[in-house]
């Protein structure tokens, strides 16, 4: 008997021990960025008095380097840390580190941690233990805001080479706080859009559609034919929210203040017609999926739309540099059209600025971080980018153009650019964006929720977050 | 008559200091944040606002239901199934040794290692599975991937995993019991089953106590498995309290997610005392 209440007593104490754990980690933490909080105030001074100076330096560099002849860097060897997930390809930024360290001396460590939401644990556990990189690459817009960025990440906004980022960029790496800028563009931007193979395309005699029902129809003529008319990748699980984000085009043609009214709090996903039909699109498309979707990946998925064996494929652009460094040219057979909505002289295209690379405020390291990023964001750098890696789309970077030998598919999003049907996704313009919302579609696409349940859903989820931000929802 | 004390209370200090530091003062606070909205470096005090929306939202609740359906059927099963593989192996058969060691394998194997093969031979089109049921003509089920069973895959590997503990306990129990008894049960002319029933069943009641409650518990606080296996989805079908926690957590919702750990905190405590003090009251002495 006594021995039993010992052991139930030890049970208790092991589960107190989980919490206090936790617990103990949070308090540190809080102490530890306070701390560092206090030191950056006196660093960014210096940073400031620092950037004063070198704007006078560097107009007159910057005149000797459009006289002809590159820019001359300065060269002073340093090592820094740069942490980002294994899905974003390598190749771009290799080139692009191995040019720095050849120009600048400064040596780039490349550190892969996970990707989708156990990547945003172990960044955020990093940046608040204060073992973070160097530099951290991680998504700009709404989910930078998450980072608390003011606390964490270095404010370039002051440097003169910063600049060149254009407005969209401005508007997608301020993190909440207007008129900062906490990082630079990893690459080109992107958009969420479908790709489709051309071949198939070809061989059934369709054509793009330009509303959504078109598109049904052809699902529905592939499908009768045998083939998978779409591919569903919910073996990574964030590959299935693209169709609800990439749609946000369409909700923004109904409603061209959805974003701020959303943020407020007065429009609703669940009260919203667009709104609720951009989860009916997951629906939709339940019936056309593969047989396995819910355990097929990013990348088999990749592999099914460049070899035919899926036609259409909803995803992020960058899915065309996956495709491309194990296809070649190959890419060429895949095209891209926005997700439809209703009206077929409307016809729009979701972009997405790229992943950020983010200087740590908590660095001893941060004046060589700058001269990194100015380096990283110098055409002499976007060339060797571009060399290595083709662009998913148009750069961030004013008055740098996309090559002529980019994908095609990469051309066809080009177009929409051209003739202005483009709209920044949701998570650019407002903070708000649930964080269970690749749960919540995957439950639609599974066919366990309707779309309405999934949109008022989705609303209680960004409750959550408004109410963390510490917005007034009622 | 008073007893002179030889030691002076003093050096009870150190272990309740590190007692009070490490244990005491973490609850505490981790209840009190569980009722604010908090960043880390802020909170804000919210009353029950975190657990009206623990019990309130669909993808928050579902956890708790899902958590006691892990934790009474990972448990009972493997109760069950241990005790007969334990009966067997203690029968007088000629590879015993070899076959105990073979059955604890699984446990030697990190839960994260067991989802990750589990999770690839559960592949609905590709897994070794499905192309073997194919074989033999049977179209095999999403295993993971249909909601209304991937729980239940979820569980059935937790048992297959966690059941050579189970056994260990039980062939320690049944050991141990006095070969006394199976002399006058025989004498008396019992049958097998009336031994098991009879005797052993009764005599190994201790050990089978001891597994309820730890795999109990251990169902209670699942996370590693599941998280390997499905990361709770697809969409909410497989979430359990920790890994709500878990993602409640990784959204920067603390406030929320302490909230869920004191829930869960609850919840143990709520099951395991009245349990244990249920089992031990059926306990039988020698």
């Amino acid at each position: 008997m006594k021995r039993k209440l010992v052991s139930v007593l030890l049970c208790a104490a092991m589960v107190g021990a989980t919490l206090a754990g936790a617990t103990t980690v949070f308090a540190e933490e809080e102490a530890a960025t306070e701390e560092a909080a206090a030191e950056e105030t006196t660093d960014e001074a210096a940073a400031e008095e620092e950037a004063a100076e070198e704007t006078t330096e560097e107009a007159a560099e910057e005149e000797a380097s459009d006289e002809g002849g590159e820019k001359e860097w300065e060269y002073k060897e340093a090592e820094l840390t740069f942490l980002i997930d294994p899905d974003t390809p390598s190749q771009g930024y290799q080139a692009v580190f191995d040019l720095c360290e050849e120009k600048t001396g400064i040596h780039i460590e490349t550190e892969i941690r996970a990707s989708g939401g156990e990547g945003d644990n172990i960044v955020k556990t990093r940046l608040a233990s204060g073992d973070m990189a160097d530099l951290c690459g991680y998504n700009s817009g709404a989910k930078l805001g998450e980072l608390n960025p003011e606390e964490n990440f270095i404010d370039i906004s002051g440097e003169e080479w910063a600049s060149r980022l254009n407005d969209m960029w401005r508007q997608a790496a301020n993190g909440g706080n207007e008129g900062a800028i906490y990082g630079i563009p990893y690459a080109s931007t992107m958009s969420s859009a479908i790709l489709y193979n051309k071949d198939i395309y070809e061989e059934y005699g369709l054509e793009v559609p330009h509303t959504w029902d078109d598109f049904l129809a052809n699902c529905q003529t592939l499908q009768d034919a045998g083939e998978v008319a779409m591919i569903g990748s919910i073996g990574d699980s964030w590959t299935i929210q693209c169709t609800y984000l990439g749609d946000h085009y369409n909700v923004l043609a109904e409603n061209p203040n959805f974003a701020e009214e959303f943020e407020a709090g007065t429009a609703k996903y669940a009260t919203t017609p667009a709104g609720v039909e951009s989860f009916q699109k997951l629906a939709d498309l339940q019936p056309f999926f593969n047989e396995d979707y819910t355990a097929t990946t990013y990348a088999d998925a990749c592999d099914m739309l460049v070899n035919g064996d899926g036609a259409h494929y909803v995803i992020l652009t960058q899915a065309l540099s996956s495709i491309y460094d194990l296809y070649g040219d190959d890419v060429n057979k895949i095209g891209l059209f926005g997700i439809p909505g209703n009206d077929p002289e409307n016809h729009g295209l979701t972009v997405w600025t790229p992943t950020g690379i983010y200087g740590n405020a908590k660095s001893d390291k941060k004046e060589d971080i700058l001269r990194f990023m100015e380096f990283y964001t110098s055409d002499e750098a976007l060339d060797a980018f571009t060399e290595a890696q083709k662009p998913d789309g148009p750069y961030c970077i004013e008055g740098y153009e996309l090559p002529e030998d980019a994908y095609d598919a990469a051309k066809d999003a080009q177009a929409y650019f051209d003739e202005g049907k483009i709209s920044l996704a949701l998570e650019f313009q407002t903070s708000v964006k649930g964080t269970n919302c690749e749960y919540i579609c995957s439950e639609v696409a599974t066919g366990q929720t309707t779309a309405e349940e999934a949109a008022a859903a989705y609303d209680d989820d960004c409750k959550k977050q408004a109410t963390q931000l510490g917005l007034d929802w009622e | 008559m008073n007893k002179k004390k030889i030691y002076t209370n003093w050096f009870l200090v150190p272990a309740v200091a590190i007692f009070v530091i490490f244990f005491i003062v973490p609850m505490v606070t981790s209840l009190f944040f569980s009722l604010t909205v908090w960043d880390l470096q802020t909170f804000t005090f919210c009353g029950f606002d975190n657990y009206v929306t623990f019990f309130g939202e669909r993808s928050l609740n579902i956890s708790v239901v899902n958590t006691l359906i892990y934790a009474v059927l990972t448990s009972g099963l493997k109760v069950i199934f241990a005790f007969f593989i334990a009966l067997f192996l203690t029968s007088k058969i000629k590879t015993k040794t070899f076959i105990r060691s073979l059955v604890f394998f699984p446990n030697l194997v990190s839960a994260v290692a067991v989802g990750i093969i589990w999770k690839a031979l559960m592949h609905p089109s590709k897994g070794l599975i499905n192309t073997l049921l194919a074989v033999i003509g049977i179209d095999g089920p999403n295993w993971l991937g249909d909601t209304s069973i991937a729980l239940f895959s979820v569980i059935f590997v937790d048992v297959w995993k966690g059941v050579s503990i189970s056994t260990v306990i039980f062939i320690a129990g049944i050991t141990s019991i006095d070969s006394s008894y199976y002399e006058a049960a025989s004498i008396d002319g019992a049958t097998r089953w009336q031994t098991i029933r009879h005797i052993v069943m009764p005599l190994v009641r201790s050990s089978t106590n001891t597994i309820i409650t730890l795999s109990l518990i251990g169902g209670l606080r699942c996370f590693d498995l599941i998280w390997a296996m499905t990361k709770g989805g697809p969409g909410f079908a497989t979430d359990v309290l920790a890994s709500v926690v878990y993602k409640q957590y990784a959204a920067g919702f603390y406030g929320l997610s302490t909230a869920g750990n004191v829930i869960m905190f609850a919840l143990i405590a709520i099951i395991a005392f009245p349990l244990t003090k249920f089992l031990n009251s059926r306990e039988v002495y020698n």
